[in-house]
């Protein structure tokens, strides 16, 4: 306390103790020291720092921003004179989101450090440890007996801390926490256990009537820094500094010979491979970011199959990898020693590498923020531009480089926002804080809603969440015998049971990642994991294809996959479960403003030349989206009767809107439609006819039964049409369904399910059961549950969007709607089709079929060019479609697949 | 004794090891010709020892499962109750508000004689209270040209009828519908009953050549076209 006076006062004291002076000294002739200047920024949260500020700092990795606050925290709390304790109290903790970071975290707090050590022991006296998942037992107990003054560390692993019974007497001693990436933690509930850790780090802070602990987060791009900022530190006010060094950005596109005209999905891929490969070889490091893991073990290995001389030279990250592989790959990246990696998100954090020249992102970048992060990733080495370049996967991808810079230009970048209120983290966060001292019910529902998360939580769900906590629900009859926290006799609840208790502790966090088998060669080193289903899938003998290697499957044993390497042709790829990330609204909006453009004959931009013929075909058969039009499409063929609406979307919108359109259609006579979805648009295929161009307009209104009329006659008319609403997309998708895929999540996060500790697999078997079944018990005996709720919720908000969902809803009833009658597929159109036909049918036939298609189409359009034969032309697109862009590779290598039924039918209404 | 009931309507007859069998939608399976109900897997008191150890189950599923039994009996009227394995979940799950259900239920049926042949779960959950009036017996277990067995395995000279595996059968239709439904299932010389408990889970079953499964849903048992 004392000593944070004597600094903390430093600025505006006229006459600063020398002290503290003293250390600013030694730490900037370290900065000359190198050859740097400090920034502008860098001063600034110097200074906000040592005023006892909290802030956010906004600058792009690789900007100095870990030096920002890191001297900061040395010149406002590192001590000022040589102790005489053995050791200081844990005084700063660092949380990073990524535990492969840590390490690196501690080299670079490390170094100013130990250069500080001559001229000022006293600040040196700093221990820094790491605390993570991967931290080894010798050092965790050296840890549970004493914590480092400077801790580095995850939100689960700070989770764990909290449970610990002396929580309050090992961080009650914090005076900063420094929150790295919060960008990437923001939107998520690993973020919401930040925000819950960071309420009762203050809590403890402000009961001991010390100084309010000093919050900082660092944050990438975003468009919405101010709330991410009132998000990190759960009140209003606080610094923002925005890092600003000039860093050239260039965002340009790889663009094919000549532009396909009727592309389907990932038809560029291959085209594009021999440029690929060039820019590779023009570079002396590149990073081929991909959207999927999938992709990239396929792009790996198509570049190896093109340059088998490149071996040893290119390698893959992703995140299925085994962690040894992936650091081994970062090393000869930071070495310099690697001329490309095929990488996915796995690479989109952490600390730079320097050698890194060029960033290509092969398919679409989904958001810009994404693409800032990316780009950001190369250009290091002074006065190199930050260059990313994007690969299309198919035609119209070229649309979204010229509409992604337009973006950026204008500073449209995607805003991120705080899962509201989710009850699994919050349940999970009382456990944590009963084991973790105990707490009084009254006081933490207050510290709870100082957080964003939770400013709006309510008397009576908070009232349900001590009840779950404490005997199941609020019902004594309905878990008999029952408890987890209970109050003891002063009314502090507690954990009873130390078995609960140990439990608890190595469950902890919110990530929860599919059933995975781990891959191992045969008496030999771990490669990786896969999904346990596709391992499942898998006999003895087959091939696939993974860390780029090719794999023969011996045996499956004890949840682990024991492989040889093969040769061998027949493979299949692995496809792991991750999201397919649909297209942000701020690119999507951005693409079609280029559309617009397009459609004013301005073609100005690179991508859109190149793009230009097949735009015209679009325009000339029917017509170009543009902001304050709707373009629908109506066509007949053998199949029945198409519609194809363009909202721009994104995927997850687009299927939510194709069922409900279908859903209100069905309510007039009773139809089944085929559905098919991209991130532009998407298509309703019926057998029999539908009459769209008069159904249309009606049924993009709200309203269409009797409920969503009744629900829009209460209340305002606002509210009223959003249950409508609600209750309409909940009616068109087979809810119940797809929520009990969330609850999977929400389970395991509040300790429904139990995940068995590490390393014991067999123990506990009658704890163990699939989360379907406890789905199925809590529907059936428990229907009220708020996690059953909660998981209806999060479908809605995040797998159907239900804002967006319902924001397109409104916007397509201000735009014109363009109805066009067209005898063939457009361009638009046809990836739509193609979508469908990869759901429906065998691959053969796939490739069979477009090839035909695309002839009989390219005749139509009048094609100068010599089309190729009909035996060419199927070879070309079996290949190319495995470069897709979000193919199912497994169904493209793979050709022994039983083929697929009609897709996504709606039950018939 | 109404043929109707012996008779159901909306069970499935079929014919196996030269005997009429019918397999019930409650997941029993009957054997009119000596009066027999099978059941297999009830794992009485799963909820209970989930609780027991510190998870979170609603209560209701040992008083479902009772009932659903209560029901057949009354409906068969069965000479004899034969519970293939796995009566009791675990030994947690013997907590007073289990062992009243059981006794209470049993009170109910005093008349019909009851058979456990131990499964797995009953080596660890421990036979059932003497009161219940359960004879209790190791596997296999002969009753007239069947082995009443827990564990499916094959039998030198009868046709095994065996539980534990909790068979489970995934049927997929259009488009990305799936269906996950319990299910029996023959082949030769044994008989697979899924689990009757609720709150018990399955293992999913392929369908293999000289194997018949017959899923159970909608208050129905299926017959599936071949192949």
């Amino acid at each position: 306390m004392r000593r944070a006076a004597i600094t903390g006062e430093a600025t505006t004291a006229p006459t600063p103790a020398a002290s503290a002076t003293f250390v600013s000294k030694a730490l900037q002739d370290w900065f000359a020291a190198r050859g740097w200047k400090p920034f502008g920024f860098q001063r600034e949260v110097w200074k906000a720092v040592k005023k006892g500020e909290s802030g956010l700092l906004h600058a792009t990795t690789g900007a100095g921003k870990t030096y920002a606050v890191w001297l900061a925290a040395l010149q406002a709390f590192a001590p000022t004179r040589p102790s005489r304790a053995a050791a200081l109290p844990l005084t700063v903790l660092w949380l990073t989101p990524m535990r492969a970071l840590a390490a690196d975290t501690v080299r670079a707090l490390q170094a100013p450090l130990d250069a500080l050590y001559p001229a000022q022991p006293g600040a040196a006296a700093w221990t820094i440890g790491a605390r993570t998942g991967d931290t080894a037992s010798g050092e965790r107990s050296a840890q549970s007996r004493r914590l480092p003054s400077v801790l580095v560390t995850t939100p689960e692993s700070l989770s764990v801390l909290l449970s610990r019974a002396d929580a309050k007497e090992v961080l009650g001693t914090l005076r900063m926490v420094v929150v790295d990436e919060w960008h990437e933690l923001l939107g998520n509930k690993r973020g919401v256990q930040v925000q819950l850790a960071l309420a009762r780090l203050k809590t403890w802070r402000s009961a001991a009537g010390e100084k309010a602990l000093s919050v900082w987060g660092m944050s990438a791009t975003l468009g919405n820094l101010e709330e991410a900022m009132g998000t990190l530190l759960g009140q209003p006010g606080g610094t923002l500094v925005r890092g600003q060094v000039p860093k050239k950005l260039v965002i340009d596109s790889l663009l094919p010979a000549s532009s396909e005209r009727f592309p389907w999905g990932g038809h560029l891929g291959l085209t594009m491979l021999p440029q690929v490969i060039a820019e590779i070889e023009s570079s002396t490091t590149t990073l081929v970011f991909t959207n999927t893991r999938s992709q990239s073990e396929i792009w790996y290995q198509a570049l190896l199959a093109a340059k088998p001389e490149w071996a040893g030279l290119i390698a893959l990250h992703h995140g299925s990898l085994d962690r040894g592989v992936r650091e081994w790959v970062e090393l000869g990246l930071k070495k310099g020693e690697l001329r490309a990696v095929v990488c996915t998100s796995s690479l989109d954090l952490g600390v730079d590498f320097l050698p890194v020249e060029r960033v290509l992102q092969i398919g679409s970048p989904k958001g810009v923020a994404r693409l800032l992060q990316r780009a950001g990733r190369s250009g290091h080495a002074p006065g190199r531009p930050s260059r990313l370049t994007l690969v299309p996967t198919h035609s119209i991808e070229m649309v979204e480089g010229a509409a992604a810079r337009a973006a950026i230009a204008a500073g449209h970048i995607e805003a991120r926002t705080s899962p509201e209120q989710p009850l699994d983290v919050l349940v999970q966060h009382l456990v944590t804080v009963a084991l973790g001292g105990g707490f009084l019910p009254e006081d933490l529902y207050a510290e709870v809603r100082g957080t964003a998360a939770y400013a709006q939580l309510s008397r009576e769900t908070w009232d349900w969440c001590l009840s779950f906590v404490r005997q199941g629900g609020p019902s004594l009859a309905a878990y008999p015998d029952y408890r987890r926290a209970v109050p003891d006799e002063e009314g502090v609840w507690r954990v009873p049971d130390a078995r609960l208790a140990r439990r608890h502790r190595m469950n902890i966090g919110t990530i929860v990642s599919d059933a995975s088998m781990s891959v191992q060669y045969l008496g030999g080193a771990r490669i990786g994991s896969v999904e346990e289903s596709f391992a499942a899938r898998l006999k003895p003998g087959d091939c696939f294809l993974f860390g780029g290697r090719l794999l023969e499957m011996v045996r499956i044993r004890e949840m682990t996959a024991w492989v040889r390497r093969a040769t061998g042709k027949r493979h299949a790829v692995p496809r792991w479960n991750g999201g397919r990330m649909p297209l942000s609204t701020t690119l999507a909006d951005a693409v079609v403003q280029q559309l617009a453009l397009a459609g004013e004959g301005r073609y100005e931009t690179p991508e859109l030349q190149r793009v230009r013929p097949l735009l015209e075909i679009q325009q000339q058969w029917s017509a170009l989206p543009t902001p304050h039009t709707l373009l629908a499409e109506v066509l007949k063929t053998r199949e029945g009767w198409h519609l194809f609406l363009y909202p721009f979307a994104g995927r997850h919108v687009h299927l939510g809107l194709a069922s409900l359109i279908a859903w209100r259609v069905a309510q007039h006579a009773p139809r089944t439609f085929s559905i098919a979805v991209n991130d532009y648009g998407f298509e309703l295929l019926c057998a029999q006819e539908v009459d769209w161009p008069a159904l249309l307009p009606q049924v993009l209104r709200v309203g269409h039964d009797a409920r969503s009329q009744e629900a829009m006659a209460h209340g305002d008319a606002e509210a009223g049409r959003r249950a409508a609403l609600l209750h309409e997309v909940l009616q068109s998708l087979n809810a119940s369904e797809l929520a009990q895929r969330r609850f999977r999540e929400i389970a395991r996060v509040s300790g429904l399910i139990f995940q068995g500790y590490p390393g014991e697999k067999r123990s506990n078997k009658q704890l163990q059961a699939s989360s379907s079944l406890f789905w199925e018990v809590f529907r059936k005996y428990d229907p009220a549950n708020k996690l059953l709720l909660q998981a209806e919720q999060e479908l809605l908000a995040q797998e159907l969007e239900i804002g967006r969902l319902r924001d397109s809803l409104t916007r397509m009833n201000t735009q014109q709607l363009v109805v066009q009658q067209v005898p063939r597929p457009t361009p638009f159109s046809f990836p739509l089709m193609v979508e469908r036909f990869r759901e429906q049918l065998s691959n053969e036939s796939v490739a069979d079929r477009i090839a035909r298609i695309v002839t009989q189409l390219e005749k139509a359009a009048g094609a100068g060019r010599p089309s190729f034969s009909d035996e060419e032309a199927v070879q070309k697109v079996r290949q190319t479609l495995a470069f897709g862009q979000e193919t199912r590779a497994s169904d493209v290598t793979k050709s022994q697949r039983r083929s697929r039924k009609p897709s996504r039918p709606l039950p018939p209404l | 004794m109404d043929s109707s009931s012996v008779f159901p309507e909306n069970g499935l007859p079929v014919q196996h090891a030269g005997e009429h069998l019918w397999l019930l939608p409650e997941r029993a399976l009957w054997w009119p010709a000596e009066r027999v109900l099978f059941i297999a897997d009830l794992h009485l008191g799963k909820a209970a020892t989930y609780r027991a150890l510190g998870q979170p189950v609603p209560a209701g599923t040992t008083r479902e499962n009772l009932a659903r039994l209560s029901r057949l009996l009354q409906a068969y009227r069965p000479a004899q109750l034969v519970f293939l394995g796995d009566f009791l979940h675990a030994a947690q799950a013997r907590t007073p508000s289990v062992l009243d259900a059981l006794a209470q239920w049993r009170d109910a049926h005093a008349d019909v004689q009851c058979l456990l042949v131990r499964g797995n779960h009953d080596d660890r959950a421990g036979d059932p209270p003497v009161t219940l009036r359960i004879q209790v017996v190791d596997e296999p277990w002969p009753t007239g040209t069947f082995a009443a067995c827990h564990h499916p395995q094959r039998h030198a000279t009868r046709t095994v009828i065996a539980g534990h595996l909790h068979p489970v059968l995934s049927l997929r239709g259009r488009g990305r519908e799936h269906l996950r439904l319990p299910c029996f299932c023959f082949e030769a010389g044994c008989i697979i009953l899924p689990a009757f408990g609720e709150f018990t889970g399955g293992w999913t079953l392929s369908p293999q050549p000289g194997r018949q499964l017959y899923p159970v849903g909608g208050q129905a048992v299926w017959r599936l076209p071949e192949g």
